[in-house]
């Protein structure tokens, strides 16, 4: 029954996007959004079948392996299409069916009246079918289609408007950095095959504790590099900000609330192998602390609303890294849930102020949206608090839990991952609620006069669009009460089974770090609420100004060395190689064949008796030779 | 067997094909052209026959029965290009005919 329910979850998007594809302009644009509405939603039932059916059976009988049928068999090794039922999986397949289909409902008033909305629908039903794929898979091959699959569709959803040349470039941008990851992972896979001649879960991590400690390393650092990629954690990160081009309910669903987190997904999905790899594990970790910082700050001075949320997003699956990077994978897996609730929230928000404003998204030209929007105003501020980590929200429960576990690991890395936290959590205050201020607070700047006299009538939107945020602004608000340190952690419990933690904080650590963190994030909103009523911006230095706008200068150096030299390469073997040689030698193939074909058209007279002769000649030279030669 | 020797046979066959060829080779006008391909085909037909009979075998007999359809093909196309010619007024000689020099 619930196995058959986690096959439904996965093929029903897939049926939705071939449906809308096949059915083309036969059906219309509404049919289509709710064909892929629907589709995620019955996903979503399956998802909830098959994880009560999971939570009812007994905690020994809780990992299901189905397969279809066998995929690639190349002598003794075999890779099945099969997908794997567990604790973990069945949270990802909830998250993502869930606050899928929320956002595809939510994109149906979002996108209404755009030219093509039907591709945009068939797109994201093919996004939602991948990453069921990738959270669902059995193996690691199967998880590499999923994760090729969610490269794909983010990349044709963030260069959906493909008349902008920005968002063509963006998607470009984020598939090529995207590109270099799933590489990493490959030839991490290669190596696992040449070592252990399986890519099933069960078979490499029972195999893992004998490799040797290089294999495993490099294996790790593979699996690492593709996470490092698809999540945008530094130094693969320049993508995401950029992606923010593509729609908004894209932006919500693929680079906040799913597809930027497979990462996380797969550090705790491989932890055995990770925990064999101890250096690669720790390495996650600081890339994550740091990126949570690098992005924290660069958040501090962006004028695009998305950006801003994108930079945060950063931020935020920053922190899950650390948590997977400790072993706290419990905590990695509860910060991506409320992560995909608060920040869906928040990109939707954002997009119904998008929305209303006609596609403006510079925070400099909005403000007092709140008289104007006032659920939307209430849905963002719900959204804000729980990133900010106030508590009882959502995000509260699960950043602490992150910060603490990291003061619980007692060594260096652990004291620098818990002042990055802390810090971050400053950060996260900082940003949140600047943007908070900016956008509905003060005065209705000019753009928001002109908008609200015109749009009397249609109020914050439709309902497509009001009722899905309604949904995240309530899970953003009790969507933590899943774990409640020291009193009731079933969320916790539940992915131990699959990924049992390496460190566990104590209730004492847990809420003294909360109460730091707490205090840290409502200094954060009171220095961004006095900058905002003293006009001022947080950071005040120039100098440090042009680095955070320019983003600490990671897009040119990678320009500098990554994009310069080899353009440079290129034209050198352009101008040295192509022109002269391959150009210039097919050149002469042509005008040579040319100049030979005129010489043997002589022969042509047009002389028919010249041709007997010379055919009666060439039969009696061939008679002569075939008599000389017997 | 009845009859001269197959040499014999061969030695006519030569000599037919060798005024057939000459034929074809030194002569303008179209028409004899076309008949001293006519003379060769039947040629080559003789050697065809005589080495049958000598063989005591009909495939060279058939053969020749199927050079001479094709042959008959042929006259009918010459002798169309032929009539087209002289409908158009052409000169009846072969080396004036020679638009496709390359």
């Amino acid at each position: 029954m619930m196995i058959a329910a986690a096959w439904a979850c996965l093929l029903s998007p897939l049926v939705g996007a071939l449906t809308i594809t096949i059915a083309g302009g036969r059906i219309s644009r509404r049919a289509a959004g709710w064909i892929a509405t629907l589709s995620t939603f019955i996903a979503f039932g399956g998802a909830l079948v098959a994880f009560v059916g999971l939570w009812a059976a007994d905690p020994s009988d809780r990992e299901h392996v189905s397969t279809a049928y066998t995929w690639l068999a190349a002598g003794d090794f075999e890779v099945q299409v099969q997908i794997l039922l567990d604790t973990l999986s069945s949270t990802m397949m909830l998250i993502v069916s869930g606050v899928g289909g929320l956002i595809v409902w939510y994109s149906m008033g979002y996108l209404a009246g755009d030219d093509e909305e039907r591709r945009y629908f068939a797109y994201i039903s093919l996004f939602v079918f991948s990453m069921l794929l990738l959270v669902q898979a059995g193996n690691f091959l199967l998880l590499l289609v999923g994760w090729g699959l969610v490269g794909l569709a983010s990349y044709l959803l963030i260069g959906f408007w493909h008349y902008r040349p920005e968002a063509v470039a963006a998607a470009k941008k984020a598939f090529v950095m995207n590109a270099i990851g799933d590489a990493t992972l490959a030839l991490g896979l290669v190596l696992l095959i040449w070592e252990t001649g399986t890519l099933e879960y069960s078979g490499v991590f029972e195999q893992v504790d004998g490799l040797s400690s290089t294999i495993v390393t490099l294996v790790a650092l593979g699996l690492l590099g593709g996470a490092v990629a698809k999540s945008a954690q530094i130094p693969l990160h320049t993508w995401l900000p950029d992606a923010m081009e593509g729609p908004t309910p894209v932006s919500a669903l693929i680079h906040a609330a799913t597809m930027v987190t497979a990462g996380v997904y797969l550090l705790v999905r491989a932890s055995p192998i990770f925990e064999a790899a101890p250096d690669v594990q720790h390495l996650a970790a600081i890339l994550g602390a740091i990126t949570l910082l690098v992005a924290g700050f660069i958040a501090l001075v962006q004028w695009d609303i998305k950006r801003v949320i994108a930079y945060s997003t950063m931020s935020q699956i920053g922190y899950m890294f650390m948590a997977a990077g400790i072993g706290a994978y419990g905590y990695a897996i509860f910060h991506l849930m409320t992560h995909a609730f608060f920040k869906a929230l928040l990109f939707m928000s954002a997009g119904l102020v998008i929305h209303h404003l006609d596609g403006e998204q510079d925070i400099r030209k909005m403000g007092g949206l709140k008289a104007v929007m006032p659920r939307t105003h209430i849905a963002f501020l719900a959204g804000a608090l729980s990133l900010a980590g106030i508590p009882i929200f959502a995000g509260f429960w699960s950043k602490d839990g992150i910060v603490a576990a990291a003061f619980a690991t007692n060594d260096a890395l652990g004291a620098f991952l818990y002042a990055a936290g802390l810090v971050g959590a400053l950060l996260t205050g900082l940003y949140t609620f600047r943007l908070y201020f900016a956008v509905f607070r003060g005065e209705p700047s000019e753009l928001v006069k002109e908008h609200t006299h015109g749009h009397e009538a249609h109020g914050e939107g439709p309902l497509t669009m009001l009722i899905p945020v309604g949904v995240l602004a309530v899970l953003a608000t009790v969507g933590g009460l899943v774990v409640i340190p020291g009193v009731w952690e079933p969320f916790l419990h539940w992915i131990d089974e699959t990924a049992e933690p390496l460190v566990q904080a104590t209730v004492t650590e847990d809420y003294g770090t909360s109460a730091i963190a707490v205090s840290l994030g409502l200094i954060g909103f009171v220095v961004a609420r006095r900058a905002f009523h003293a006009g001022r911006q947080l950071v005040t230095n120039p100098g440090i100004w042009r680095v955070l706008e320019h983003k600490f200068y990671f897009d040119e150096l990678y320009d500098a060395l990554f994009y310069r030299p080899a353009a440079a390469l290129s034209v050198a073997l352009r101008r040295n190689v192509e022109e002269p040689v391959v150009e210039r030698s097919l050149d002469e193939i042509g005008s040579g064949t040319i100049q030979v074909g005129g010489e043997v058209a002589r022969v042509q007279s047009g002389l028919l008796r010249t041709y007997a002769v010379t055919i009666a000649f060439a039969v009696a030279v061939l008679v002569v030779v075939f008599v000389a030669v017997r | 067997m009845d009859g001269p020797d197959v040499g014999w046979y061969l030695i006519v066959a030569a000599m037919l094909f060798g005024i057939g060829a000459l034929g074809v080779m030194l002569r303008r006008s179209p028409l004899i052209v076309l008949l001293s391909l006519e003379i060769m085909l039947n040629a080559a037909n003789l050697t065809l026959i005589a080495f049958a009979r000598q063989q005591g075998d009909l495939d060279g007999q058939i053969f020749a029965l199927a050079v001479m359809a094709v042959a008959a093909a042929e006259v009918a196309i010459g002798l169309g290009l032929i009539v087209a010619m002289a409908r158009r007024r052409m000169l009846l000689d072969v080396d004036q005919a020679s638009a496709l020099r390359g």
